[in-house]
């Protein structure tokens, strides 16, 4: 009864409850895209960082992992300190490098593609999924003997190598010698996504033995990362303490610790999606409130009248509320829809930022940012009502009554 | 090239190497415990660091520090003979290593890089056309360099800040359409609350044209004092972001501008909306019989 007299009252004046319904479903949009903005990316990143199971990450001391084009030395030792641990179950070392592949047919240095290397062991490694084809070699073959190596599809697509092709790959150019530090043959025997690589960015990977030999004395038992993944239920800290003591030329940064320097790099949006979302709430609430207050202030007459028939005041703050709340879920469920096509819209544009991760979502859809949203939007919904249902339960009946019958 | 221009190169090239060297992980330390040092008769080098290290590692102009190219490894002490605010770089933003900036042959001599530099940046006297010239001289000339344009490097450099504009313009269209309901919702109800004051003025003979003019007029009022509040609002919000955000990221970058052309563009629009709810309400309004609107 109550409900339908509060549908019915918004009913009577369509266009202006439709104009609140829109006001508060573009509203609830930018409350879901902010929610979703503020929890979307960490969740991603932490998705991105776990996914293999790595859950510590040693790089240069004081660096992030790429973040410079820092190494570390003695690689092998490290390496061989690590899985001297019980509780550690898998370590994999990782050389970042510039490479120069020459495109099938010619030789390095006549049109070049210039890619960024991985120097992995492709049996621990995390780094990248193969989609088709062989994996990289394991161990470094005989320096004139050609080495498998594994390419992303934009390196694929820049140099029109096919899988099975025969390549010569170089690091380390100088561009006053034209020269380069280190070359060799290669076979690109697989095709790989790059996790922690842009879309299309062109990538390859080759054992680490042939990258630090192809870089020379600047490559000799070097990593620029070296990931480890502990058996389950280690002390991921107490390891964590444990390198920072043991490898001085390493930072051990853990996905803890890894998601808090994120979460500052990035705090501007998280930031940005609590002004906005506040901006936005506080938008629909006063929308709400204001259609709601001018309506009751039409209907004082009806309202008195009501309650000179013996309707109880709690049925009158019921039915005005029931109308804020209808006016906030409509435009909620239409908001929801509407921010779910601009979160996307919005995430392609992110998405353009240089050298992100293509599975780094921005705005990632989660059941519960969509719960937060529209358990907010009810909240801000009941609020709207209260001040124009107190308004309408404490009118004295008989003063209304008289005014609105004496007009 | 005269001898001040050639300084010029040399700091610019000096001050990239000082990146590399920090890229590089080089640790600082103080000196303190190291005071033999100082009884070597060679006069000590002078580097500069930036203010935020000299913050965050407690050192001081004056204090004897060892530069190295590995976290422990041999390295030279040097003194710290300044200190340098950052520049208003964008791209630096989200960057939190620290910057130390050497002499140019100590930085080779860390980093056994010989008598290499990463780059040179060369400024020119007459502007565009001579910088235009010089480049295609370079790249004529020289062989293993490629000279490239400063704005289509801050182009290249600047594709972070491109995307974030264009995520804001986004956001600001939403938001301008938010504010548009909002504009024509309250209008509504502002016109809708005065049917009776209407309906009074056209029995009167007032012509339908007045009372449009008069809704128009009352709702461009609004906007336009909307719009003052708002640039105020604006204004506090931009000095409070950018007190914010040179405090988080330490640096003199202004994120936040009230320009004229932001002004102009925000108050027009709030003004154009204002109408146009104003039109629509109005209308509306006086599609309805003068008699009607008395519920009659």
């Amino acid at each position: 009864m109550i409900l339908t007299l509060a549908l019915r009252t918004l009913a009577r004046h369509r266009v202006r409850t439709l104009l609140a319904v829109a006001g508060v479903a573009v509203s609830a949009a930018m409350l879901l895209d902010m929610v979703m903005l503020s929890s979307g990316m960490r969740q991603s990143f932490r998705a991105l960082l776990v996914e293999q199971g790595f859950q510590l990450r040693l790089a240069p001391r004081g660096t992030l992992p790429f973040d410079t084009e820092a190494t570390m030395a003695d690689a092998s030792a490290t390496v061989a300190r690590l899985r001297a641990r019980p509780e550690v179950e898998r370590v994999s070392a990782v050389l970042g490098s510039q490479l120069h592949v020459a495109r099938p047919g010619s030789a390095a240095g006549e049109g070049t593609v210039t890619a960024f290397a991985i120097g992995i062991d492709p049996r621990v490694q995390g780094d990248y999924e193969l989609l088709d084809g062989r994996d990289a070699d394991t161990a470094a073959a005989r320096a004139d003997a050609p080495v498998h190596v594994v390419f992303s599809d934009g390196l694929l697509a820049a140099t029109g190598a096919r899988l099975g092709d025969t390549v010569q790959v170089a690091v380390g150019h100088d561009p006053q010698l034209r020269a380069f530090a280190g070359q060799r043959r290669a076979i690109v025997s697989g095709r790989a996504r790059f996790r922690f690589l842009a879309e299309g960015q062109r990538a390859a990977a080759i054992a680490l033995p042939a990258l630090q030999a192809m870089r020379g004395t600047d490559g000799h038992d070097r990593a620029s990362v070296i990931m480890v993944r502990t058996r389950a239920g280690a002390d991921v800290e107490a390891l964590r303490q444990w390198v920072d003591r043991a490898v001085p030329q390493a930072t051990a940064i853990s996905t803890e610790l890894a998601m808090r320097q994120v979460d500052e790099r990035l705090s501007y949006f998280r930031q940005l999606a609590f002004i906005l979302g506040s901006v936005s709430l506080v938008v629909g609430f006063l929308l709400v409130t204001t259609l709601v207050t001018v309506s009751v202030n039409e209907r004082v007459g009806e309202i008195a009248v009501l309650r000179a028939i013996g309707v109880a005041r709690r049925r009158v703050v019921w039915q005005i509320l029931l109308e804020s709340v209808a006016i906030m879920i409509a435009g909620a469920a239409l908001g929801l829809l509407l921010g779910l096509v601009t979160a996307r819209y919005l995430n392609g544009i992110l998405a353009d930022f240089p050298g992100l991760p293509a599975a780094i979502d921005f705005f990632l859809f989660q059941p519960r940012a969509a719960w937060t949203a529209l358990g907010l939007l009810v909240a801000a919904g009941v609020l709207a009502g209260i001040y124009p249902s107190w308004r309408g339960a404490s009118l004295p009946i008989a003063r209304t009554l008289r005014q609105e019958a004496v007009g | 090239m005269g001898e001040g221009r050639d300084q010029r190169v040399l700091s610019r090239a000096l001050l990239l190497l000082g990146a590399l060297l920090l890229a590089s992980g080089a640790p600082l330390r103080s000196a303190s415990a190291q005071r033999l040092d100082t009884l070597t008769s060679a006069p000590r080098r002078e580097i500069a660091i930036d203010e935020r290290l000299a913050t965050d590692a407690g050192l001081r102009i004056g204090d004897l520090v060892t530069v190295a190219q590995e976290p422990g490894g041999r390295g030279d002490t040097v003194r710290i003979a300044a200190l340098v605010q950052r520049r208003a770089d964008p791209s630096e933003i989200a960057r939190g290593e620290y910057r130390v900036h050497l002499h140019l042959d100590q930085l080779q001599q860390l980093l056994r890089y010989g008598d290499r530099v990463d780059r040179f940046a060369v400024a020119t006297r007459d502007g565009a056309a001579a910088a235009e010239s010089a480049m295609e001289a370079i790249n004529d000339a020289a062989f293993g360099f490629r000279a490239h344009r400063s704005r289509d490097i801050a182009v290249e450099t600047s594709t972070t800040f491109a995307v974030v504009s264009r995520f804001h313009r986004a956001i600001g269209v939403i938001t301008v359409v938010a504010s548009a309901i909002f504009l024509l919702c309250i209008m509504l109800l502002k016109i809708d609350e005065r049917r009776r004051d209407v309906a009074a003025l056209r029995l009167m003979g007032i012509s339908a044209r007045s009372v449009m003019r008069s809704v128009m007029l009352e709702a461009a009022f609004v906007a336009a004092a909307g719009s003052a509040l708002g640039v105020a609002i604006g204004a506090a919000a931009s000095a409070i972001v950018n007190w914010y955000y040179r405090g988080v990221y330490r640096t003199p970058l202004a994120f936040a501008l009230v320009t004229a052309d932001t002004l102009v563009l925000a108050v027009s629009l709030s003004i154009a909306l204002g109408l146009v709810a104003g039109f629509v309400a109005a209308r509306r309004l006086l599609r309805v019989p003068p008699l009607a609107l008395f519920g009659r």
